[in-house]
């Protein structure tokens, strides 16, 4: 499956140190921002395209494990943001990392948080609107197209051998039939990677 | 139902506090769960009723749901400043953890025992990933409509390399339209 991401593999990492660079990627993640539908996870696709595909801050593998990492830990998984941002500055040492981090969690939060304020002040009209319930109507089979697709396209950037498809498939079924917490897939998984059993 | 009366309406710092309290509690998860707790049933910041209603318009517009929730509640009783100081008791210190967890990863994601147990931890997660979309496919089962809409966006996204911005732009007018309510609902 990788094939498919080879062409793309020669880009030269964006650098945040320039300012035309970082006012184009805060740009970017301002508008995602009035995007996330359906709670956040509609825009992971997005977030692949620009650290993977345009910007070139982090590898296949690298965006994978952070989502990963994102998943485990405690709090909302929007904040994977955080750690792309991290991934963006790396090279130029720690600290900017960090400020660049905050920054892009910032950028994708800021725009998203005035709507709902605006939403929240004006509910009361808002509520009985025929524009409330065509956009609740209507949005819910676009997020639900958009997941999919999102899904899928983690699937291929996860890119493991057959036994970690194996796994993910399985983690899926689990997924929708338990409500086992999915730590302990996390936690499975890793055992099973470390034994060498799932490798990419 | 008789519900105790409502505490005053908290301040700022108060408003911190008590979203810094929910992100805590929640670790492991299920944090709208422990907001409705927290928020509704120790601190006496709302009704019931209210905080349902938050739920709904949390869902409803763009941003993460938890956020959104935690916007709402700061928003309801101090408006912008509200929002944005719930917004940090909420995420500041989960945030500042992810953070010092993903700079240990860039430090040490080369050393081939990490990178194994990382390659299993990212098969799982995929799978969670791919769960996403099932999750919801049931409410759209019986609405043909929906479900064509659906596909339309699959495949321009996965296969035509829409970005999600077009997509959603030239398709949610046209559901939108689609969906309109037939009887006007205005009071």
């Amino acid at each position: 499956m990788s094939g498919l991401f080879a062409s793309a593999a020669v880009c030269e990492p964006a650098r945040l140190s320039d300012l035309g660079t970082l006012l184009q990627v805060l740009w970017e993640f301002l508008s995602l921002s009035l995007f996330s539908l359906g709670g956040g996870n509609t825009l992971l696709a997005e977030y692949h395209h620009l650290a993977v595909s345009q910007f070139c801050w982090l590898s296949n593998a690298q965006f994978a494990d952070l989502y990963a990492l994102a998943e485990a830990a405690p709090g909302p998984s929007s904040m994977l943001v955080g750690l792309l941002g991290l991934g963006a500055s790396w090279r130029e040492g720690p600290f900017w990392s960090l400020l660049t981090a905050y920054g892009a969690e910032a950028a994708i939060l800021l725009p998203s948080t005035l709507v709902m304020v605006l939403a929240c002040l004006s509910w009361k009209r808002l509520e009985h609107s025929p524009w409330r319930v065509a956009f609740e109507r209507g949005l819910g089979p676009i997020t639900l197209g958009i997941l999919f697709a999102v899904g899928l396209k983690i699937l291929r950037t996860a890119d493991t051998n057959t036994p970690g498809v194996l796994v993910s498939l399985v983690v899926c079924g689990l997924m929708l039939r338990t409500r086992i917490s999915p730590l302990w897939f996390m936690a499975v998984a890793g055992v099973l990677g470390g034994l060498g059993v799932i490798n990419r | 139902m008789t519900e105790p009366a409502l505490a005053p309406r908290p301040t700022l710092p108060q408003l911190f506090w008590g979203m810094l309290q929910v992100a805590l509690s929640s670790f492991g998860g299920g944090l709208s769960a422990w907001s409705q707790r927290i928020v509704v049933e120790q601190r006496r910041w709302m009704t019931n009723e209210q905080f349902l209603t938050g739920l709904t318009v949390a869902r409803l517009f763009p941003g993460p749901n938890q956020i959104n929730m935690a916007v709402y509640i700061g928003a309801d009783f101090h408006g912008l400043a509200g929002a944005l100081v719930a917004l940090a008791g909420m995420l500041l210190l989960p945030f500042t953890l992810l953070m010092a967890l993903g700079l240990a990863y860039f430090q040490f994601h080369t050393l081939p025992a990490v990178d194994r147990v990382l390659a299993g931890v990212v098969a799982a997660a995929a799978g969670m990933a791919l769960s996403m979309g099932f999750k919801i496919l049931d409410q759209y089962w019986n609405d043909r409509v929906a479900l064509l809409l659906a596909a339309l966006v699959f495949v321009a996204l996965t296969w035509w390399h829409v970005r999600l911005i077009p997509a959603v732009l030239v398709a949610g007018p046209l559901a939108m339209a689609w969906y309109w309510p037939h009887r006007s609902s205005r009071p």
